[in-house]
C-alpha cells in the first residue's frame, strides 16, 4: 500500500457501477476508483517586524478568566494598568492581544470565546484612552495551552489573554 | 506583521497508522460466513480479515471465525444449507480474486441466503493493481448493502488532525484515511494548529482552519492536486467552514464585527450574506441534508446551546433546539434529517449526544470524560468523535445500534475527525 503512495497523481475515475436485477438475485459490476493524494507542507517563520525600539519597551501582561466567561476581574484590570501607562507614554507601541481557552468544550466555540476575551481587554484599553488602531486582536482558542494537563490548575492558567 | 510562507511538496513516508479495535458489537446481528477467497493474487488471504472487520465495525454483523467453518464450498451449488443452519449462519459469501495480466485485480463474489436457500447476489469488482485493501472494502459494501438494504461506508474516508509533540514544539498534520483508519495519507503539515476540517459534498475538496499566518483563516484545498486558496482575504480571523449540500456555498464564522457571527459565502462570486446578528458568540454552523436549514451554536441564552435558522423564510428568529444542561455545541444533522448529534456537557463530562426532533429529551451516546467533534457517516449509522485523555487523543466510533469501536493512535494527539460522503 505504501508503494502506491509514491504516485502523487490522482484521478477519480468511475469506470462504472451497473446494477441489474434478475429475479431476486442482485447482479452488479463495478470498478474501484483511484484515490491518490497530494501532500502539502506549510511553515510560518515567526519573525514579526515590530520596530526594535518599541519592542524594548514592551510590557507583557496576561489576564485570566473564568470558565465560559470573558469579563475582566479587578485583578485583571490591575494587570493591565502597566501596559496602558506604557502605551500612553509611547505612541509607537502597538500590541497584539491573543485570547485563549481551556481544553474543555468545542474547539470552534473556544476560538470564539478566546476572541471575546481578547476583545474584552481591547474594549477596556480603548475605554482608558488607547486607540483601537494600535491593537491587533486574535484568538488561539484551546490550541495553545500555557500548561498541559486535564485538571483545574492547568485549565485556570490556560483561560487567558496574552498581551505583547 | 510579515510572515514567510513556504510551500513544499513532501513525499508520503511511512507513518504510524491507526489500527482498528472493536470494543463492543450489537445484540442481534446478521450472522455471516465468508469462505476464504480462491485466487492467485497476492494478499488474497487478507480479504477475509478486511471484510470481516468492515462488517463487524458496522455493529450489525457477526462474521464467523474462519476456523469454525465446517466446509469450504467453491460454488453456490456446493453449499449444504443444513450445515450452515447448524452454525446459525444466515448468509454465506463465496468468492475469487485474480490478477488480470497486471492490468488490475478482478474479484467476483456471490452471496447465498441460507434461510431462503437461494443466491441473492452475484458481483464483480475490478480493482487497481496491488490495492487488495481497497478492493476488499468494495466487497464489504456490496455485502452490507445487499443484506441490510442500506449503503455501506467501508469505501468512505475520514479526515483528522494529529498533533505530534517533540522537544522543538508541535507539528500539526491533517490526514485522510480509509474509514477503518488504514491507508493514512498527509494532506497538510504545519507547525501551527489546524482545526475544523470539512469535506466538500463531492469529497474532492476540503476546507479547514489553519493558523499558519498567526491568525485563524479558512483555506480550501483540492485533495488530488494540492491546490489551495484562502476563502476570503481580510484582517480578521475566519473559522468554522461548512459546505452547503450542493457545494456552491460555504458557511463561515467571521470575526469582522468584533464578535463571532455566521455568514454564507457564495464560492463562485464571493458574495457574503450575514446570517446572525447578536452580541453573543454564534459559530459552528452546519447545513441540513437538503440545505434549507442551518444549525449553529450560540451563547445568546447565557451558555452555549444549539439553534436553527430556516433559510427558506426571510429574517426568521433562530429557533432553540437544545434545553438540557448548560453546554450543547458543535451540532450536525443526521443524513435523514430526523435529529442532530452534538457535544453535551453533563455534570463535569463532555459527551456526544443525539436528539431526535420528535423527542423532547436527549440521548447520550458516549461516556468518556472529554468527547468532542462528532461526525456522522453518510449512511447515518455511525458517529466518529474524538476522545481526549491527559496525553492522548484518539478517534472512537459509536453506531446508532450501540456498537462501539476505537482507532487508537500509536503516537500524537489525534482529533477533529470528519467523515466523507459516499465515494463508491
Amino acid at each position: 500500500m505504501m508503494k502506491d503512495n509514491k504516485k502523487l497523481i490522482i484521478t477519480y475515475s468511475f469506470i462504472g457501477l451497473f446494477i441489474a436485477s434478475c429475479s431476486s438475485v442482485q447482479v452488479t459490476e463495478e470498478a474501484v476508483y483511484s484515490d491518490s493524494v497530494q501532500s502539502i507542507e506549510v511553515s510560518s517563520s515567526k519573525a514579526y517586524d515590530t520596530p526594535t525600539e518599541s519592542k524594548a519597551l514592551f510590557a507583557n501582561a496576561t489576564v485570566y478568566f473564568e470558565f465560559d466567561k470573558y469579563n475582566l476581574s479587578t485583578r485583571s484590570i490591575q494587570a493591565l494598568k502597566g501596559v496602558i501607562e506604557l502605551m500612553k507614554e509611547n505612541d509607537s507601541i502597538e500590541i497584539t492581544i491573543a485570547g485563549h481557552a481551556d481544553e474543555r468544550g468545542t474547539r470552534e466555540y473556544n476560538l470564539a470565546l478566546g476572541q471575546r476575551r481578547a476583545e474584552s481587554v481591547a474594549d477596556y484599553m480603548v475605554l482608558k484612552g488607547i486607540s483601537r488602531s494600535r491593537l491587533t486582536i486574535k484568538s488561539y482558542g484551546e490550541e495553545m495551552p500555557m500548561m498541559q494537563g486535564s485538571n483545574e490548575r492547568s485549565w485556570a492558567r490556560n483561560r487567558r489573554a496574552e498581551i505583547n | 506583521m510579515k510572515k514567510l510562507l513556504i510551500f513544499l511538496l513532501i513525499p508520503n513516508l511511512i507513518f504510524a497508522e491507526l489500527l482498528l479495535e472493536i470494543t463492543k458489537g450489537s445484540d442481534n446481528p446478521y450472522r455471516v460466513a465468508i469462505v476464504p477467497f480462491e485466487g492467485s493474487s497476492n494478499g488474497v488471504n487478507n480479504i477475509i480479515k478486511i471484510v470481516k472487520d468492515d462488517l463487524m465495525r458496522s455493529g450489525e454483523f457477526f462474521v464467523l471465525d474462519e476456523d469454525m467453518l465446517l466446509s469450504s464450498p467453491k460454488a453456490i451449488e456446493d453449499i449444504n444449507p443444513s450445515e450452515w443452519k447448524l452454525l446459525k449462519i444466515d448468509f454465506v459469501v463465496i468468492g475469487t480474486v485474480v490478477d488480470e495480466n497486471s492490468s488490475g485485480l478482478k474479484a467476483t463474489y456471490e452471496i447465498y441466503d441460507v434461510n431462503r436457500r437461494s443466491k441473492v447476489r452475484s458481483s464483480t469488482v475490478y480493482g487497481i493493481p496491488g490495492k487488495i485493501r481497497q478492493l476488499s472494502h468494495y466487497i464489504s459494501d456490496g455485502i452490507y448493502e445487499n443484506i441490510t438494504g442500506i449503503k455501506g461506508i467501508a469505501t468512505t474516508k475520514i479526515l483528522y488532525v494529529n498533533e505530534l509533540i517533540d522537544s522543538f514544539g508541535s507539528t500539526y498534520i491533517l490526514y485522510v484515511a480509509d474509514a477503518d483508519g488504514a491507508n493514512e495519507q498527509i494532506l497538510l503539515k504545519s507547525n501551527e494548529p489546524i482545526i475544523s476540517p470539512a469535506w466538500s459534498p463531492d469529497s474532492k475538496k476540503i476546507a479547514y482552519v489553519s493558523f499558519e499566518t498567526g491568525m485563524a483563516k479558512v483555506y480550501i484545498q483540492d485533495i488530488s492536486t494540492g491546490d489551495r486558496d484562502l476563502v476570503l482575504v481580510n484582517d480578521h480571523q475566519i473559522s468554522s467552514p461548512a459546505w452547503s449540500p450542493d457545494g456552491k456555498l460555504l458557511s463561515l464564522t467571521l470575526y469582522q464585527d468584533g464578535n463571532a457571527e455566521i455568514y454564507i459565502l457564495n464560492l463562485k462570486n464571493k458574495n457574503l450574506t450575514r446570517l446572525t446578528k447578536h452580541y453573543s458568540i454564534d459559530t459552528e454552523s452546519s447545513w441540513s441534508p437538503k440545505g434549507t436549514k442551518i444549525l449553529f451554536t450560540s451563547g445568546r441564552s447565557g451558555s452555549p446551546q444549539l439553534y436553527e435558522i430556516d433559510l427558506t423564510k426571510f429574517n426568521t428568529k433562530p429557533k432553540r433546539i437544545t434545553f438540557e444542561g448548560n453546554y450543547n455545541a458543535k451540532g450536525s444533522y443526521l443524513p435523514n434529517n430526523e435529529g442532530v448529534i452534538f457535544v453535551h456537557r453533563s455534570s463535569q463530562q463532555f459527551q456526544i449526544a443525539l436528539k431526535y426532533f420528535d423527542e423532547n429529551f436527549i440521548r447520550p451516546l458516549t461516556e468518556s470524560k472529554m468527547d468532542e467533534s462528532p461526525s456522522v457517516s453518510p449512511n447515518g449509522n455511525v458517529i466518529v468523535y474524538a476522545i481526549t485523555d491527559d496525553k492522548l487523543g484518539m478517534i472512537a466510533g459509536v453506531t446508532l445500534s450501540g456498537a462501539t469501536f476505537i482507532l487508537p493512535a500509536t503516537n500524537g494527539k489525534v482529533r477533529e475527525p470528519a467523515w466523507s460522503g459516499f465515494l463508491r
